[in-house]
């Protein structure tokens, strides 16, 4: 098949399509060693005991050792669950709160900068700035939000030291500060949207909800799966803001996967043991954005 | 004019060029060593030190690197650039637990070589656990820059105000602070406070009523965690929040926050470390200047009180490219001269014995006089290669309970099946 095309191809078009690959080479080469190298070293590793804090232990190959460790440890259970809770809770939360943000930057505004500024801050943010930014409004002394508490008479909250609290407090953090990605996405989507629609709608006399649900929604749907493949990407691999808020506590409450991988490398050193963690972490992720492609291949609302 | 201008311009030039060559020149003779320091050991400090030797080392220029605040956040840092070799850090201050850990990673390059016929005198002179302490498998890791332990400050002007003698246990100090906060009724003084957040100095919350009830985590290298010895820290703190002493808030304080309630003017009691004293002097927010003493802190009973050993210690790294010049640096650093411009400058408990009994050294800290007992007296936290894992273990559990997301049997249980993991 391949000698038939070959065949086919005169010598200025072969030429041309070796000057092609050379072309795509550097990206190809670019990307081999910073993503292809990295996964298989990962792999490589997850296969083996590798303990730098033991290092007369070498480096032996274990086989599925690992992996067998996770599926028994009942803190990758945990992390795992609470990496669930905040994908189900902050994913749909920020596209809700996005599409607010988005349709409100949307109006006709006279002065367009407070909308436009109120929108990039949160994004321009680092992840970090904004978990301890939090970790102060929820601090038990001096935080915003037992100011609040005790102004309206209430006994001042463990925020960050009650699971469900500090579940709830770094949700909140996580959405203000994904929110606003999710806005200028769909914010890009709205603009596409022909004005002529909302026009004719008008002349048949549909209320402005009735125009949202029967073509804002409808139009902005490629727009929201982009979104929420993205969100739910970042979700997935959620750590700065938990981190800085309550470093995983009380106990390990409101630790993540992520966290959890970062704690067994960087500070217990087992790289064996993380590598697994992190490429089960990697196979979830890629299931999980799959059945997304699938499902946009699949939308009729991209035509 | 416009020729001579240019001349001029250019006879500039060649000043600049010429000055800029023998910049390079000058650099190229010089060594520059880095010294990774954390936030809260007096980056300040070590700066005046430093700059002390370079202007005794013209030849040396020492650039001082600062990391986290939290022994654990500079240990992680720290693992990320040895971990992969990198020689851009010459000196590392490493935190008391950590020796045995950096030697079995060999992060750490041996100083029994630097310090060659002089070896064993030069360590004879430190205090024997910091001697012990940096000497593992009879190879010298590093050498000690500041000793500390913890100490109870207290409010001396509150507890005369109210008639309570400083408490030798902690039934007294339970009793001294609910008499106070009752009498004077403010809202925002609290008791009693120690470190409860998930971070290195937990650990010490947990062991020292351990300690104090007569047992270790391990004996014979064997985890001991089955006693009543193991379950007094639980009952203890758990007592003590129940009578309204510690906050309600304990599990989110971090070492350095019972400082700042303390020079605020908010804690009667805390359990922290020597830095304290100097801060709360001469800080310029501090609320509580002249108010503060500081006693060993409380046992169980009166005659066993215990604390944990805390302190510094250099390293030259084992990935340094300039190991011989480090390593001088390194004994300047750990010298009796260096640890008595500690001791005046940041209240650093020395690492000598006879430092503690010097004039200037006891007229900026008065306390001294008493603290060489307590240090001599103060036990370490596990010696394990895998020490960070232990920690986690340890102080994740403690802030759990703390916070009362798990009971003290759970935590317990937990402790043992992970710590049992470890030590086999």
């Amino acid at each position: 098949m391949s000698d038939a095309i070959r065949h086919k191809l005169t010598p200025l078009e072969k030429s041309e399509r070796r000057l092609g690959f050379a072309m795509l080479a550097p990206a190809f080469l670019l990307l081999a060693a910073v993503v292809l190298y990295p996964i298989a070293e990962l792999i490589r590793n997850s296969f083996h005991f590798n303990h730098l804090a033991q290092p007369w232990m070498g480096t032996p190959f274990v086989g599925f050792e690992n992996y067998v460790k996770a599926l028994g440890d009942d803190r990758f259970h945990e992390a795992v669950w609470h990496t669930v809770l905040y994908i189900l809770v902050t994913v749909p939360g920020a596209v809700v709160v996005g599409l607010g943000l988005a349709l409100l930057a949307n109006k006709p505004f006279a002065i367009k900068w407070p909308v436009r500024l109120g929108l990039l801050l949160p994004w321009a943010l680092p992840l970090v700035f904004a978990g301890l930014i939090f970790r102060w409004f929820f601090e038990y002394n001096q935080g915003v939000a037992n100011a609040i508490l005790r102004g309206l008479g209430f006994e001042p909250l463990n925020w960050l030291t009650t699971p469900s609290l500090a579940f709830f407090a770094i949700c909140l953090a996580i959405i203000w500060k994904s929110s606003s990605f999710v806005a200028l996405v769909l914010l890009a989507g709205l603009q596409t949207i022909p004005k002529s629609f909302y026009e004719a709608a008008e002349v048949d006399g549909a209320t402005k909800w009735q125009q949202f649900r029967e073509i804002t929604l409808p139009m902005l749907r490629p727009a929201i799966f982009v979104a929420l493949i993205f969100r739910t990407i970042t979700a997935i691999q959620t750590f700065d803001i938990p981190y800085a808020m309550t470093n995983g506590g009380p106990g390990n409450s409101t630790e993540t996967l992520a966290m959890y991988i970062h704690k067994t490398t960087v500070d217990f050193l087992d790289l064996g043991y993380g590598s697994a963690l992190a490429v089960l972490m990697f196979i979830v992720s890629a299931l999980i954005t799959s059945i997304y492609l699938r499902h946009t291949r699949r939308d009729p609302g991209r035509h | 004019m416009t020729i001579r201008l240019t001349r001029r311009m250019l006879s500039l030039f060649g000043l600049a060029a010429g000055l800029a060559l023998a910049g390079t020149a000058l650099a190229q003779a010089q060594t520059t060593l880095r010294i990774f320091t954390g936030g809260q050991q007096r980056p300040d400090v070590m700066r005046q030190i430093v700059d002390g030797y370079m202007q005794r080392n013209p030849g040396v220029k020492v650039e001082v690197e600062v990391g986290g605040a939290t022994s654990e956040q500079q240990q992680q840092y720290l693992n990320t650039v040895l971990a992969s070799k990198d020689s851009a850090l010459d000196l590392i201050l490493i935190d008391v637990i950590r020796p045995a850990q950096w030697a079995a990673a060999q992060w750490a390059e041996p100083l029994d070589a630097y310090l060659g016929a002089e070896r064993d005198a030069v360590m004879a002179r430190y205090l024997p656990a910091y001697r012990a302490a940096n000497i593992v498998n009879g190879k010298v890791i590093a050498l000690p820059y500041f000793a500390d332990a913890q100490f109870l400050y207290y409010r001396k002007d509150l507890l005369e105000k109210h008639g309570v003698a400083p408490p030798k246990t902690w039934d007294e100090l339970k009793a001294g602070a609910q008499r106070i906060l009752a009498a004077e009724n403010a809202p925002n003084l609290r008791g009693f406070e120690t470190a409860g957040a998930p971070i290195e100095g937990t650990v010490c919350t947990y062991l020292v009523p351990m300690w104090g009830a007569g047992e270790d985590l391990t004996k014979d290298g064997k985890l001991n965690l089955s006693g009543d010895a193991a379950k007094k820290p639980f009952q203890l703190w758990a007592d003590l929040k129940e009578a309204k002493v510690t906050p309600p808030n304990l599990a989110e304080i971090p070492t350095d926050r019972i400082r700042q309630n303390l020079q605020a003017g908010n804690l009667i009691f805390g359990m922290t470390w020597g830095y304290v004293w100097n801060r709360a002097q001469n800080d310029a927010d501090s609320t509580v200047k002249d108010k503060i003493g500081v006693v060993p802190l409380p046992g169980f009973t009166a005659d066993r009180q215990s604390t944990c050993i805390g302190g510094w210690q250099v390293a030259v790294s084992a990935f340094s490219k300039n190991k011989a010049e480090a390593a001088k640096l390194a004994r300047y650093l750990s010298s009796p001269e260096v640890s008595k411009q500690q001791a005046v400058l940041a209240s650093h408990l020395p690492v000598f014995a006879e430092v503690y009994g010097d004039a200037d050294v006891l007229k900026a800290n008065p306390w001294f006089a008493q603290a060489l007992p307590v240090v001599q007296a103060a036990r370490s936290r596990p010696v394990t290669p895998r020490y960070t894992e232990v920690s986690e273990i340890m102080r994740t559990n403690m802030n759990a309970f703390l916070a009362g997301t798990k009971t003290a049997d759970q935590a317990l249980a937990d402790m043992n099946t992970r710590l049992g993991a470890i030590f086999r």
